[in-house]
């Protein structure tokens, strides 16, 4: 009871435990240990896959605490809530008293800060305050920084800084993390991220969203108009490139013929990114058709075995497939009935396009090889949150580099007429930053305004 | 036959092992003159690694794959040797103590004797790779892995010196160390240059990711390998700043921060497996 005043209230207890820096360096290692077992367990896989690896007991443990998918776990987030809390908690303590600090700096160099400040140096010299004051301000001023004059009680002050806002460095960095939680946040919320795989010749207008089975709406039609693999000399793989179109109201709005990795499509926010691809079944055999007279007829894609028909003329179909035919290289056996007559059967050879004349038909069949049919795999994501994240990084960069290679730099000097009728000099300097350059710094300060009585 | 810049990077392999043996043996000898021989042997180094990664550079354009000589597990390794051997001979150079040598350059020194174990043709880039990215992300991580090097370097000479007594220490190899007052500093500047070249990769890397999968941050080990770095030098410096954590302490932590480098860089494509797994 005789205590009340004394003990912190609840509130205050809870205060103090989060803007405790030891809570924030337990807070990192924990985190820092608990992300290594995600590193360790495969994340995100089947069950079976699991129950494969582990004994029944461990599988039912590591399920339990959501070991499988961990980042995402309830007691993962937990911990990011602590340290973002923690951290927004420390910000709000101390960044008030640095303003002040910075805002009202302490000008005086009283004894206390003169007994306080790492470097000082002191010296007599014949003359008054009023009439060496403005020559060391100058001094100061050349040798360091634009000196604050301060007067009272016969003594002057001058009080000079630099790279004050090395004092702001921690807290522009705890501020970019916040923004960047929530940009991530945003992005989880208000984004998806799916994938979609597309076949050669074939268009889709929604993609499954990972990690669930809903299917996510685009809003228009994306349509793969092929995809090619080009190799190195040596034949390793060189680039992915898909040809896709995108189509609204009927219309192609948008085509992106060399989608590769590193180089996505996007449109109305929606990101395509190369990602995989793969045979979607089914061969074609790709055939030009001309007219005796050499004008272009079309060129066709026939499936196995289906006929294709060719306006005022009949049909033609493939039916056999030869890899090397009679010493020539690749060619196609093909049927071509016209109404009213008999089907006709030959070979027409790749590479060999004036072959089929000697048939003196009206129509000239040329063999261009076969096509497999492709599909290529997109990775598919809409971020409303990224740039949002972009700008927290670029905050977290210039915070750290004001935290890091800026220096709070301060220079007292303090002239007052001592007893003995001579002039008393004190300077003195502080840095919150590489204390080690600042005294090198400090000699020169101290040999540049020495100059000026000598 | 191995192509020049591969002679020249075993010819750096064979630079480094004798600085290193100078240097210890300065140590041992308490002969100046050796050490002072180790550093123009590391100067050596620098320069004919340098020309290594030049012509290398150069080689892939000849071969039609043009590209910076940073993409494979060889590549990395010998520029994560030449990082450290330039940030040890700035900081030689800055703090005028030999000493630093015999902990730091051995490291540079091993990297590369691994680095000779495996293959080192250049190969294309795969798709993957081929990004602008590639440049500021790789370049950043090992600077910053370098640095890491060297502080865990001089905190281990602090460990040694401060177990024997500190700065009473009179004759002896540890007489020969800057004072704990001096290496202690160094352990935290080192780190204080790491940090935001690590942080820079990180972020290159989370743009990289962006531009090549749609998604900056997917939990892959190598990325939270380098979160779990992160994280230990960002404690390392919240003791340091605000708790006063020096000498011992900071050491140890120090040196628990490159090991987790280390596992980030090598442990996760040898030992895991992920998004990262062609080498880099």
């Amino acid at each position: 009871m005789t205590t009340e005043k004394s003990a912190p209230s609840p509130m205050d207890r809870v205060w103090n435990f989060f803007i405790s820096v030891k809570v924030a360096i337990f807070t990192l290692i924990i985190l820092a240990v608990a992300s290594i077992f995600g590193t360790i367990v495969e994340q995100n896989q089947p069950l079976e896959k699991y129950h494969e690896i582990y004994e029944d007991w461990a599988f039912a443990l590591m399920d339990r605490i959501n070991l499988f998918d961990m980042y995402h776990s309830w007691w993962f987030l937990a911990l990011l809530v602590l340290f973002t809390v923690n951290l927004t908690c420390c910000t709000i303590d101390r960044f008030p008293k640095v303003l002040k600090v910075v805002r009202n700096p302490r000008t005086k160099l009283d004894e206390g800060l003169e007994k306080s400040v790492s470097l000082s140096d002191r010296w007599k010299k014949k003359g008054t305050v009023s009439e060496w004051a403005p020559r060391y301000a100058e001094a100061l001023a050349s040798a360091f920084s634009k000196p604050r004059v301060t007067e009272g009680d016969g003594e002057v002050h001058l009080y000079a800084e630099t790279g004050v806002a090395s004092r702001f460095g921690v807290y522009v960095t705890h501020l970019s993390i916040i923004i960047i939680f929530i940009g991530a946040i945003v992005g989880n919320v208000a984004g998806f991220k799916g994938y979609v795989n597309i076949p050669e010749g074939e268009s889709v207008s929604s993609v499954a969203v990972r990690g669930g089975s809903r299917m996510q709406d685009l809003g228009f039609t994306l349509r793969c108009n092929s995809f090619r693999v080009d190799t190195y000399p040596n034949g390793q793989p060189k680039a992915y490139v898909s040809d896709l179109s995108v189509i609204e109201g009927g219309r192609e709005v948008l085509r992106k013929k060399d989608v590769v990795v590193n180089d996505p499509l996007q449109y109305k926010g929606i990101w395509f990114y190369q990602s995989s691809y793969g045979d979607a079944g089914g061969t074609t055999a790709r055939v030009a058709a001309r007219r005796s007279d050499g004008t272009p007829a079309g060129s066709l894609s026939l499936p196995p075995n289906e006929p294709f028909f060719i306006e005022g003329y009949g049909s033609i179909r493939g039916v056999n497939y030869d890899r090397n035919f009679q010493g020539n290289g690749p060619a196609l056996q093909v049927v071509v009935e016209k109404p009213g007559k008999p089907a006709e059967n030959f070979w027409i050879v790749q590479g060999r396009p004036d072959l089929d004349r000697q048939r003196k038909d009206s129509m000239v069949f040329s063999f261009g090889g076969l096509n497999t049919k492709m599909f290529t795999g997109l990775q598919v994501a809409r971020d409303p949150g990224v740039n949002i994240v972009w700008v927290g990084c670029t905050l977290m960069v210039i915070g750290i580099i004001m935290a890091f290679f800026l220096s709070h730099q301060r220079v007292w000097l303090r002239l007052a007429q001592g007893p003995d009728g001579r002039l008393a000099v004190v300077l003195a300097g502080s840095a919150n930053r590489n204390r080690l350059a600042f005294e090198k710094k400090f000699e020169k300060i101290q040999t540049g305004v020495k100059a000026v009585a000598s | 036959m191995n192509t020049l810049n591969v002679q020249l990077f075993d010819l750096t392999t064979f630079l480094f092992g004798t600085a290193t043996g100078s240097y210890i043996a300065a140590l041992y000898g308490k002969k100046e003159f050796l050490a002072r021989i180790g550093t123009w042997i590391c100067a050596a180094a620098a320069i004919v690694s340098t020309a290594a990664i030049g012509i290398r550079w150069i080689e892939s354009y000849r071969m039609g794959i043009g590209r910076i000589p940073v993409t494979n597990l060889y590549e990395s390794l010998v520029f994560f040797a030449w990082s450290i051997n330039l940030f040890y001979l700035f900081v030689e150079r800055k703090y005028g103590s030999r000493s630093f040598g015999a902990f730091v350059v051995p490291i540079a020194f091993f990297t590369m004797v691994f680095a000779f174990t495996i293959e080192s043709g250049i190969q294309p880039l795969v798709p993957a790779l081929q990004s602008y990215w590639l440049h500021a992300h790789v370049i950043t991580c090992f600077a910053g892995y370098a640095a890491f090097a060297v502080s865990a370097g001089v905190a281990v000479m602090y460990l040694l010196k401060e177990r024997r007594g500190g700065d009473k220490v009179t004759g002896g190899v540890l007489a020969l160390f800057p004072d704990t007052k001096v290496l202690d500093d160094l352990v935290y500047r080192a780190i204080a240059w790491g940090f935001p070249l690590l942080t820079a990769g990180i972020i290159t890397g989370a743009a990289w990711a962006n531009f090549a999968w749609g998604t900056y941050w997917s939990w892959d080990p190598k990325e939270t390998w380098s979160l779990i770095v992160w994280l230990v030098y960002a404690a390392f410096l919240h003791a340091r700043i605000t708790r006063g954590w020096h000498g011992r302490r900071a050491a140890v932590l120090s040196i628990a921060g490159f090991a987790a480098t280390i596992f980030c860089y090598l442990g996760v494509n040898l030992v895991l497996s992920g998004l990262h797994s062609y080498g880099g």
